[in-house]
C-alpha cells in the first residue's frame, strides 16, 4: 500500500520538474546554461501563460497565438525522459544524432511520438503552410493588382526587409559571440519581413528547424501590431501634401482576367523561381477555385473548415516545438530585434518606391500604398486607409492598397524560393 | 564566419534576392499589362458617369405632407430600418408619414460608406 502510493508520488509531474531540473544542472557546463537547467521549465510555462493573455486579452492574432501559446504549455509541462506521455520530442525533428542517413527517422517517429509529433509531420514535410495559402487564395481578390498592374511592383519593394535583415542577422552572428546565425538561419529570420507566417514557417521549417517556435512567434506578434508599427514610419517618409493625394478610381477587371491571372502566375513563377511553386501554386488554385465560379463548394471549405483545421494544428505544434533549451536563448532575442527590423525595412522599402512612383506618374499615387506592400493581408491596406483618411477624410485608398498587399503575398512567397533554392540541400 | 565574409556573402545574396524578387513581378506585371490591353474595353463614357449613388431614406417622424402615391413596400423597409436602430418591436412604431430628403448630405454618405468598407474588411 505505502509502496504503491510511493511509487505514484515518484511518477507525478512535480517529482518529474524536481529530477528533470537536478539532472540538467548536473551536466549544465557553463553558469547561464544551469540557470536555464533550473528555471528553464517554469519560465516556459509563465511565457506560455503571457502569451495565452496576450492572445485572450490583448486579442494579438489570437486565432494562431491562442494555439501557440498552448502549444508551448503543452510540449513544456514536466515529463520523465522517456515518458510515453511525452507529446512531443522536438529533438527527433532538429538534432541530427536522431537521424538515419542525414534524414528523418520516421519508424522512430512512429513508434515513440506522441500526438504533437504526428501533427508536427505536416510543417516538417511541408503540408500545412501551402493549405493555408489555398484558403488564403480563395479569400484575396486581385481584381485592385489586374486593375492597377504598376502597384506590383510595391510589393516588390516591400521585400526589401527581407534581405537587409538577411545581412543584419548574418552580421549580427559574426559580430556577437554567443549567438550562432549561419546563412540558413539569417535566411529564416529575413523572411520574417515578408509579414506571412506560412511562408517564414515553410522556409524555416527547411533552413533553420530549431528556430522555428521564436520565428513563428515573432512573425505573427509584429503582424498584430502592424497598426503601431507602420504609421509612425509612413509619417516619417512621406510628406502631408503626399498623403492626401487622392488617386483615380480603379477600372473594373473582367471575369476572363480574373481567371487568367492565377494560371498565368503560377506558370511564370514557375519558370523562373521553382521553389516558390508549392506556395504560390497552392494561392493561386485557391484563388482560380475562387474566380471560376463553379466549385463553390471547394472554394467555401478551403477558406473556412480546412483552413481553421489547418491553422490549429499549425499553431499547435509550432508553439510545442519552443522548448526551454532551445528557446530560452540568445538566439531568441536576437530574432525578437531583427523581426523588428524587418518589419520597419519592409515599410520603409515600399514607401520609398511610392513616393519614387508618385514622382514618376506626377503625383498620381499616394505613396501610402506603397507600406501596404508587406504582405499582412488585410491589415497593412487598412494601414494604408487609416493614416491616409487622417489627412484628407474623403479619401478612400483601401481598394488602392489592397493591390500592393496581395503583390505582396507574391512577393514574399518568391523571397521564400529564393531563400529556398539558394540554401536548402 | 567574421565580419567581412559576413558582409560580402550577405550583400550578394541581398543583391540577387532582391533582383530577382523585381524581375518575377516585373513579368507578371507585363502580363497583366497585356491582359489589359487584349481584354479589356473602356466602356462608353456616358457609362461611367452614372456612378449611382445609394441614397438611404430617412425616416422623418415629425414630417410634412404624406407623398401623392404612398409605397407600401417602402413603408415596411422603413419601418424594418426604424425598428432595427431603434432597437424596438415593429409593433411600437407607427409611421405617420416620410418623405425623401433632398440634396446630398455628404457628411452622412462618407460615414455610411466608411462604416460598410470597415465592416467587410
Amino acid at each position: 500500500m505505502f509502496q504503491s502510493i510511493l511509487e505514484f508520488i515518484n511518477s507525478t509531474g512535480v517529482a518529474a520538474l524536481i529530477q528533470n531540473a537536478k539532472d540538467s544542472f548536473a551536466a549544465a557546463s557553463s553558469g547561464f546554461s544551469s540557470i536555464v537547467a533550473v528555471i528553464g521549465t517554469p519560465l516556459m510555462l509563465i511565457i506560455a501563460c503571457a502569451l495565452l493573455y496576450l492572445a485572450i486579452v490583448k486579442k494579438f492574432e489570437p486565432l494562431l497565438l491562442l494555439p501557440i501559446a498552448f502549444g508551448m504549455l503543452l510540449s513544456n509541462l514536466p515529463m520523465f525522459s522517456g515518458s510515453s506521455a511525452i507529446m512531443m520530442h522536438p529533438e527527433l525533428f532538429t538534432d541530427p544524432q536522431y537521424f538515419v542517413d542525414g534524414h528523418l527517422d520516421m519508424q522512430r517517429i512512429f513508434a515513440e511520438g506522441g500526438l504533437l509529433d504526428m501533427l508536427y509531420l505536416g510543417v516538417k514535410l511541408g503540408i500545412y503552410p501551402p493549405l493555408i495559402f489555398l484558403g488564403i487564395g480563395c479569400m484575396t481578390d486581385f481584381g485592385p493588382l489586374i486593375a492597377n498592374p504598376k502597384s506590383i511592383i510595391l510589393g516588390a519593394a516591400a521585400q526589401l526587409g527581407v534581405f537587409t535583415t538577411f545581412l543584419g542577422a548574418l552580421v549580427l552572428g559574426a559580430v556577437v559571440p554567443g549567438i550562432n546565425f549561419g546563412v540558413n538561419e539569417a535566411a529564416s529570420i529575413g523572411i520574417i519581413g515578408g509579414a506571412d507566417g506560412p511562408t517564414a514557417i515553410y522556409v524555416t521549417k527547411s533552413l533553420a528547424p530549431a528556430l522555428l517556435p521564436a520565428i513563428a512567434i515573432a512573425a505573427y506578434s509584429y503582424m498584430a501590431l502592424i497598426p503601431v508599427i507602420q504609421p509612425p514610419i509612413m509619417k516619417a517618409l512621406t510628406t502631408k501634401k503626399e498623403r492626401s493625394i487622392v488617386m483615380e478610381q480603379l477600372r473594373p477587371v473582367s471575369k476572363t482576367e480574373k481567371m487568367l491571372f492565377p494560371i498565368i502566375v503560377t506558370i511564370v513563377v514557375a519558370l523562373i523561381v521553382p521553389d516558390a511553386v508549392s506556395l504560390v501554386g497552392m494561392l493561386m488554385l485557391g484563388n482560380l477555385i475562387k474566380e471560376s465560379g463553379v466549385a463553390e463548394r471547394l472554394s467555401k471549405v478551403a477558406q473556412n473548415g480546412l483552413m481553421n483545421v489547418i491553422t490549429i494544428f499549425l499553431g499547435i505544434t509550432v508553439g510545442a516545438t519552443a522548448k526551454a533549451e532551445t528557446f530560452l536563448t540568445a538566439e531568441t532575442l536576437g530574432i525578437v530585434v531583427l523581426g523588428l527590423i524587418a518589419f520597419c525595412f519592409s515599410t520603409a522599402g515600399g514607401l520609398v518606391l511610392g513616393k519614387i512612383m508618385c514622382k514618376l506618374t506626377g503625383g498620381k499615387i499616394n505613396p501610402l500604398i506603397g507600406s501596404a506592400g508587406v504582405s499582412a493581408v488585410p491589415m497593412a491596406a487598412r494601414v494604408s486607409q487609416m493614416v491616409g483618411q487622417k489627412e484628407n477624410p474623403s479619401n478612400f485608398l483601401l481598394m488602392h492598397a489592397m493591390g500592393p498587399n496581395v503583390a505582396g503575398v507574391i512577393g514574399s512567397a518568391v523571397a521564400a524560393g529564393v531563400f529556398l533554392s539558394m540554401f536548402a540541400k | 564566419m567574421n565580419l567581412s565574409e559576413a558582409m560580402s556573402e550577405g550583400l550578394m545574396v541581398t543583391g540577387t534576392g532582391l533582383i530577382i524578387v523585381f524581375s518575377v513581378l516585373v513579368i507578371l506585371m507585363l502580363v497583366m499589362m497585356a491582359m489589359k490591353k487584349i481584354f479589356y474595353k473602356e466602356p462608353k463614357k456616358t457609362v461611367v458617369k452614372e456612378a449611382p449613388k445609394a441614397e438611404a431614406p430617412v425616416p422623418e417622424p415629425v414630417a410634412a405632407e404624406p407623398e401623392p402615391q404612398e409605397d407600401p413596400n417602402l413603408i415596411a423597409v422603413i419601418a424594418a430600418a426604424v425598428a432595427a436602430a431603434m432597437d424596438t418591436p415593429v409593433g411600437n412604431l407607427k409611421i405617420k408619414s416620410y418623405r425623401r430628403v433632398d440634396g446630398n448630405a455628404p457628411a452622412w454618405n462618407k460615414a455610411g460608406l466608411r462604416d460598410v468598407i470597415d465592416s467587410r474588411f
